[in-house]
């Protein structure tokens, strides 16, 4: 018979709470009982479930650096038990406490037995929040190449256009890809040989390549099909070559995107390129929320709802660009409209707010200076009216001081480098995540170069780790309070400030080390561990432990919304289910674990 | 007069077999040990008169609880378990899967010789189990009790601790420690309580400690 004092902690911890009372039972009688003092050692090297009764317990990496505190109802050796490698992990009793002790045959007989505790800890292993079924392709996230197939309609530019229309009757295609030796030179349309044909008495011998579209708009087949949208609609074009690793694969037109989704909310941003006004833009973003909404409601994961804000605040910005160009009249230079943050990095939240300059190519002097003043105000108010806050920092391009001409700003990035202050750094961090968004992309290719050439520099290397470092993710939620590393409690977790940014701090600085280009933090992720510079494990370890505070804080931000208030970051830790409050400590001990990393990899000297 | 011996003799045996383990030496490290805690719940206080209705134990090994030995067994009544049975939460009708005495004093024989009892306040559980293996056995087996009541009241007298009333009842022991609370009066959930307690009495000592040491503090 089982011991009904342990039966009955078992049947309040996740995920032994789905058990019936005799299953419950059957598991009570399965554990071993040891209590562990204050200084104590736990033995964590035999392939066995530590499941803690009452106590708290110190994790510690293999650097010495205390990743997590254990505490009731929470599991250690779960990941041995998986994977049947071992972490080089300590476990010290911090506060005596009682240990279950779950054999190994017990634990997978367990897995084996309930399909819901296999998944809990495969998923606390995975910190996986929230786990999507593989073929379900909402709305929103369906990629270019769900939608067309690899149908590839050529013809090279010495045909002649009788030819290109023979073809496309038969293939019954009202667009061709133009290939010189299988690169992709142009496009030619049905209405192209209308138009530049027919209505201009051309002959029927005229080579397509001098009736083509030349240096067509692209897009990757594995960009998302919003992302297709958005281009069409800011350029008013109907077909869209689809390259596979640069090579042209297929072509996707208007018609293939309305067929596929007539009634898709990301429409939204076709509307924004189609507004005239700026009321027009205001209203459009009225139904940013419903919007977010419903991706909430088909479960778009967190990441890629980021990266739908992202691109409605991009449109909206290109669309006020454009009305205030119709206004003002024509740049009088080039210019490239930066964002930085998480504009820049393409994972903006619902509650962000502007972060934005202007990048000339002219020196900012008389009429440049006057136009692109203008033009700055008219964006940054406009924005401020579609709900994108004015930037409290004033990092906006409304503001003089950030309106320079490359050398402008290669200067400012210089000095930032060159002679970093911790204060100085601080404020900078942001600028280095930054993003073109309309304009000069070679202009703003030129400033990325440049201020890359110059980032592998030890000292603003170490600045800008140790300004990473300032903040430190919460050890513990004892009793639903937030245990600080000072030992300060505090009610409420800001899901932004002691978990997201901590990530993308510590990203920045190695993505800055290795001249990475890539401005999103999976991204940055991915690319460090293809170039190894920090190991696959721990490039994945990061990866998803911000995939879990991400989604938390996109849930949290719904939740909000649906309720009619302003989206926070603070998070009640007591709103948390078990897997969510294991899935959230796995996620902090992480980030503790890759400041060390990084903290060891740039701070030496100290 | 001879056939009663006969009779008698394979049981005898058993006991006999029991005792012939031998105990670990005064001077082993108590930690080392291996301890069966058991709880009993009676009828009444009087071992000649009054009845066992339930026995609990587990057994520690190596400084752990093993709770797939945890036994809890009801005993079948010689008589109805009367007054008393509000008291423990025991009703005949739930007496019908009970076991006969007979079988439980037979198990512990078999299974835990060589154990070391503990018992928080084990005077009255001594005494029943004695004289119960007195009558089914005609002799009762050496079994060394550890009470970890005594224990408690030696380390509070150590420490100088003024000790409140009912400061060494079990659950104000098991608070002490911030040790989980079981129900009370269930044999088994008490014989639990007692080995929680054991093990962090065992580690709160000197690492050390005896046997020898132990069996000082808990007389």
């Amino acid at each position: 018979m089982e011991v009904t004092e342990v039966s009955k902690f078992l049947a309040r911890t996740t995920p032994f709470d789905q058990l019936d009372s005799a299953q419950l039972a059957e598991l009570a009688l399965q554990l071993s009982v040891y209590y562990c003092q204050a200084g104590e050692n736990v033995e964590i090297t035999h392939e066995r479930l530590l499941i803690i009764r009452t106590g708290i317990f110190a994790l510690y990496s293999d650097q010495q650096q205390l990743l997590t505190k254990l505490e009731e109802g929470d599991f250690y050796g779960y990941q041995l038990l998986l994977t049947g490698l071992a972490d080089n992990d300590q476990l010290v009793c911090e506060e005596d406490g009682l240990l279950f002790w779950l054999p190994a045959d017990a634990f997978h007989q367990l897995r084996y037995q309930y399909k819901n505790i296999d998944i809990f800890f495969q998923r606390l292993f995975g910190r996986r929040l929230h786990q999507y079924k593989e073929q379900q392709s909402s709305r929103f996230t369906l990629k270019v190449s769900d939608i067309v197939q690899a149908r590839k309609v050529s013809i090279s530019g010495e045909h002649s256009v009788q030819q290109a229309a023979q073809l496309m009757t038969e293939k019954r295609v009202s667009s061709l890809l133009v290939e010189q030796d299988e690169r992709l030179t142009g496009i030619l349309t049905d209405r192209d040989l209308r138009t530049r044909v027919l209505a201009a008495n051309l002959p029927a011998t005229t080579p397509v390549q001098q009736v083509m579209t030349p240096k067509p708009h692209t897009i990757d087949k594995h960009a998302y099909l919003f992302e297709a949208v958005q281009l069409m609609s800011r350029f008013n074009i109907h077909h869209l070559p689809v390259l596979e690793q640069g090579l042209s694969f297929s072509m996707i037109t208007a018609t293939d995107i309305i067929r596929s989704q007539q009634d898709h909310p990301v429409y939204l941003i076709g509307e924004i390129h189609r507004q005239a006004s700026i009321d027009g833009l205001e209203q459009c973003a009225l139904q940013i929320n419903n919007l977010a909404l419903v991706m909430g409601k088909q479960q778009v994961p967190a990441h890629e709802a980021g990266h739908i804000i992202t691109t409605i605040t991009d449109a909206l910005t290109q669309r006020l660009i454009k009305l205030a160009q119709q206004e003002l009249g024509p740049a009088p230079c080039v210019f490239s409209w930066l964002c930085f943050g998480s504009q820049a990095r393409m994972d903006q939240s619902i509650n962000a707010d502007q972060d934005n300059a202007l990048l000339l190519e002219k020196e900012p002097n008389g009429i440049v200076g006057d136009y692109f003043a203008k033009l700055a105000d008219f964006v940054c108010q406009g924005l401020a009216r579609c709900g994108i806050k004015l930037c409290p920092g004033n990092i906006m391009a409304s503001n003089p001081e950030l309106r320079m001409s490359l050398k402008g700003w290669s200067g400012k990035f210089a000095k930032w480098i060159s002679s970093p202050s911790p204060d100085a750094i601080l404020k900078a961090s942001i600028f280095f995540d930054m993003r073109v968004v309309e304009g000069s992309k070679g202009l703003f290719n030129a400033l990325q170069q440049d201020i890359l050439a110059r980032t592998n520099h030890a000292l603003f290397l170490m600045q800008l780790t140790q300004t990473s470092l300032q903040r430190t993710a919460p050890l513990s939620f004892l009793r639903n309070f937030i245990l600080e590393h000072d030992g300060k409690q505090k009610k409420g977790l800001d899901l932004k400030k002691r978990g997201i940014s901590l990530i993308t701090d510590i990203v920045r600085v190695y993505a800055l080390a290795n001249g990475i280009t890539e401005v999103n933090t999976r991204q940055r992720l991915q690319q460090l561990a293809a170039i190894g510079v920090i190991d696959s494990k721990e490039s994945q370890n990061l990866s998803d432990a911000f995939d879990v505070l991400a989604q938390l804080r996109w849930d949290k931000h719904l939740h909000d919304i649906a309720q009619g208030h302003d989206a926070s970051n603070l998070l009640d830790p007591a709103v948390l289910s078990g897997l969510q409050r294991h899935q959230l400590k796995d996620s902090f001990a992480v980030i503790n674990n890759a400041q060390s990393s990084v903290k060891h990899r740039f701070c030496k000297e100290m | 007069m001879l056939g009663w011996l006969i009779k008698k003799s394979p049981l005898y045996e058993q006991v006999k077999q029991f005792n012939a383990v031998a105990l670990p030496a005064l001077t082993t490290p108590a930690r080392q040990c291996n301890y069966l805690a058991i709880d009993l719940e009676m009828t009444g206080l009087h071992a000649r008169q009054d009845h066992i209705v339930s026995i609990g134990w587990v057994p520690i090994v190596k400084q752990q609880i093993e709770l797939n030995q945890a036994k809890h067994f009801l005993i079948k009544p010689p008589v109805s378990v009367g007054q008393s049975a509000v008291y423990h939460g025991v009703h005949d009708k739930d007496l019908k899967n009970a076991s006969e005495l007979s079988d439980v004093l037979q198990q512990l024989l078999t299974d835990y010789p060589g154990y070391l009892f503990l018992a928080h306040h084990c005077r009255l559980d001594r005494a029943f189990l004695q004289l119960a293996f007195q009558r089914q056995y005609g002799k009762a087996p050496r079994m060394q009790f550890i009470d970890t009541l005594n224990i408690e009241w030696h380390r509070m007298q150590k420490q100088g601790t003024v000790m409140k009333k009912d400061a060494l009842r079990l659950p104000q022991c098991l608070q002490r420690y911030n040790l989980p609370i079981s129900a009370q009066h269930h044999a088994l959930e008490d014989a639990y309580s007692c080995a929680l307690l054991y093990l962090t009495q065992l580690k709160k000592s000197h690492p050390d400690i005896t046997l020898g040491d132990i069996l000082q503090q808990s007389s």
